[in-house]
């Protein structure tokens, strides 16, 4: 509750410090009540408190593991895009925006009651698409705004019917009274069925999962790339975290009805991810298909839920968060320099323009791709042995197979920075982004090694 | 007997003022066929005993939202738009989904229970009742609706807003 409190007072207080012309206080509010959201996580772990009101938000160790990480990230987001907003004079009010959303972002994942999950995707999602329209003047970002706005409703409105149907089928919205009805059920009544699926509809479109992803390129390569960077790693994994609180408690009594079901979702969004990216020309756009990929594979940690724990879905937000969150920031960074360049040709000769930045990305890109010495390959082994403990080898084969494909497009990247180029200035980053980037990429090597420990994570 | 006349009557003044929504050429009188429509939804809801919400959406819907809508498509002139064109295969797998979706309702509708749920008092949607659920049980999800309604205002003021240097 506290934890809800803080990051919500937050985003009131950036606003009323904008109204009283302390500019500068926001971003120091922001970071300090992110800090403290971290530091109330660690100090409530394994208190296991109480649900709280009317059995609406349960703050058990899974919540506060996921608000952790969540939190984490934001906190590095806000932290390395202090360059974009810069001196920016509506700054507050998209720092107040994504308070808001990381506000929803900690609803999703200890909410104990249905009406709270929709409350929370709804907190997260309407600051994000003013977030994607920000910047004004631009076209694509006004259509990426609009697109989400108008998909992301569509897709809300397909949650609530599912969840009014779950509600028709059991009686009320709360998760355990839910997951005693449906157990005492020895298959789901068609009603329940009908509204597990279209709930399972809209989650797939929150996460870009394949049929359902074909607002993400567009969405992901019209916004600003710092909102981009939020979208593609806080937003993803609180859907993840919610969805995973849904399918593995309250219908993990059904998991042979819908396993196939994720399986295939999991598949397509695999192989059409990766395929379509593998003939992007421009990075902004490969990395968004890159970002849906990764999808597919988080989906293989919602199917083996039932015997696997959250650790590994937790893992993989993390290192895929980090991973991906570096790598937009420094597309950010090279386009910004070349007039908005965002093509393989922006990022020639970077090793020499901006080694830093170069080493970072190389790192980034190697992590999500998944070669052994980064925490991303451990991700992807814990995913699959977990997908295969489920009994899913032809997953497993799609998606060993998808990685190839993906480590070639990761590799035309890490190729195009490492080829030279004549005459071409310096890229300027700060002295204190530039050590973000470093403990960035510190984190892809060390969480490798952290979890590398047998008994820490297994 | 008279419930049931009402309840087929407001019903079928739905289902064709919906569809008169979606096939009517202009776009003011789809705006007034989406009034009619939410008109005979309250009174689902009066046939329900559910009287404040009845009103609440009369007034929400039928007066604020609709006379937004009915403003702005007169403000943008949409009479003289050309009407978008879909590909063919666009309206093909459209039609497909919507399809399968409705096929998937009516199965699921046809096999399921009637009647109230049970612990479902007949008078639940009075006003009584229904502010005693909202302010005791779903208390905490009221008050968290204030976070929503004010990151969409922020939003709404920040986008409407002129640049100031």
């Amino acid at each position: 509750m506290k934890e809800l409190l803080i990051v919500s007072l937050a985003g009131i207080a950036v606003l009323a410090a904008d109204v009283i012309k302390f500019r500068k206080a926001v971003l120091p509010i922001a970071v300090a009540s992110l800090f403290s959201l971290i530091f109330f996580c660690i100090v409530d772990w394994g208190r296991n408190e109480n649900p709280m009101d009317n059995n609406m938000l349960l703050f058990d160790n899974f919540a506060l593991g996921f608000t952790a990480i969540l939190t984490f990230i934001s906190l590095c987001w806000f932290l390395i895009t202090t360059e974009y907003f810069g001196n920016d004079a509506r700054r507050t009010d998209l720092y107040a925006l994504t308070l808001f959303s990381i506000c929803g972002a900690v609803l999703m994942v200890s909410y104990t009651n249905l009406v709270m999950l929709f409350l929370g995707i709804e907190i997260l999602s309407i600051p994000l698409y003013v977030l994607a329209a920000s910047k004004k003047g631009d076209r694509l970002s006004n259509e990426a705004g609009f697109k989400y706005f108008f998909l992301g409703s569509l897709a809300s409105a397909i949650l609530l019917f599912g969840i009014a149907m779950v509600y028709g089928a059991t009686g009320s919205f709360d998760l355990g009274i839910i997951s005693t009805a449906s157990t005492a059920m020895s298959s789901p009544t068609p009603l329940l069925n009908a509204g597990i699926v279209m709930i399972f509809a809209g989650f797939a479109f929150k996460v870009s999962a394949a049929p359902f992803h074909f607002w993400a390129p567009d969405v992901y390569q019209g916004s600003p790339t710092p909102v981009t960077a939020f979208m593609a790693t806080v937003v993803k994994g609180a859907a993840f975290a919610a969805m995973f609180r849904l399918f593995s408690g309250t219908f993990g009594s059904f998991i042979e009805t819908y396993g196939d079901v994720i399986a295939i979702i999991s598949a397509l969004t695999l192989i059409i991810a990766n395929i379509v990216a593998a003939v992007q020309t421009n990075v902004k756009r490969l990395l968004a298909y890159s970002s849906i990929s990764h999808a597919g594979f988080m989906l293989g940690a919602i199917l083996s839920a039932q015997n696997g724990d959250p650790k590994i879905l937790l893992y993989y937000i993390l290192t895929y968060g980090i991973a991906s969150l570096t790598s937009f920031i420094v597309l950010y960074h090279v386009s910004a320099y070349q007039q908005g360049a965002e093509d393989f040709n922006a990022f020639k000769g970077l090793v020499k323009r901006n080694p830093v930045l170069a080493g970072a990305m190389t790192l980034a890109v190697l992590s999500m791709a998944g070669i052994p010495p980064l925490s991303g390959f451990l991700a992807k082994y814990f995913v699959i042995s977990s997908v295969l403990q489920s009994g899913y080898l032809w997953l497993v084969i799609i998606m060993i197979l998808t990685s190839v494909v993906g480590a070639y497009y990761y590799l035309r990247i890490i190729i195009a920075m490492f080829t030279p180029l004549e005459n071409s200035g310096r890229i300027v980053v700060s002295d204190f982004q530039k050590y973000l980037f470093l403990l960035l990429s510190l984190l892809m090597v060390g969480l490798f090694f952290a979890a590398a420990i047998p008994d820490w994570l297994y | 007997m008279l419930t049931e006349y009402t309840f087929w009557f407001l019903s079928f003044l739905a289902v064709f003022s919906a569809f008169a929504v979606i096939l009517s050429r202009n776009p003011v009188h789809s705006v007034l066929y989406l009034i009619l429509t939410f008109f005979s939804i309250a009174g689902h809801y009066f046939l329900l005993n559910a009287q404040f919400l009845a009103a609440v959406h009369i007034i929400v819907y039928a007066g604020a939202i609709m006379v937004l809508f009915l403003y702005v498509v007169m403000m943008l002139n949409l009479n003289q738009a050309e009407p978008q064109r879909t590909s063919a295969w666009a309206k093909f797998l459209g039609a497909g989904a919507a399809g399968i979706l409705m096929l998937v309702m009516i199965a699921v509708i046809r096999k399921a229970e009637q009647g109230t749920p049970a612990g479902l008092p007949v008078n639940a949607g009075t006003v009584e009742n229904l502010g005693i659920t909202l302010y005791r049980d779903f208390l905490l999800p009221f008050e968290l609706a204030s976070v929503l309604f004010l990151g969409a205002m922020v939003g709404a003021v920040y986008l409407s807003k002129k640049e100031i240097t």
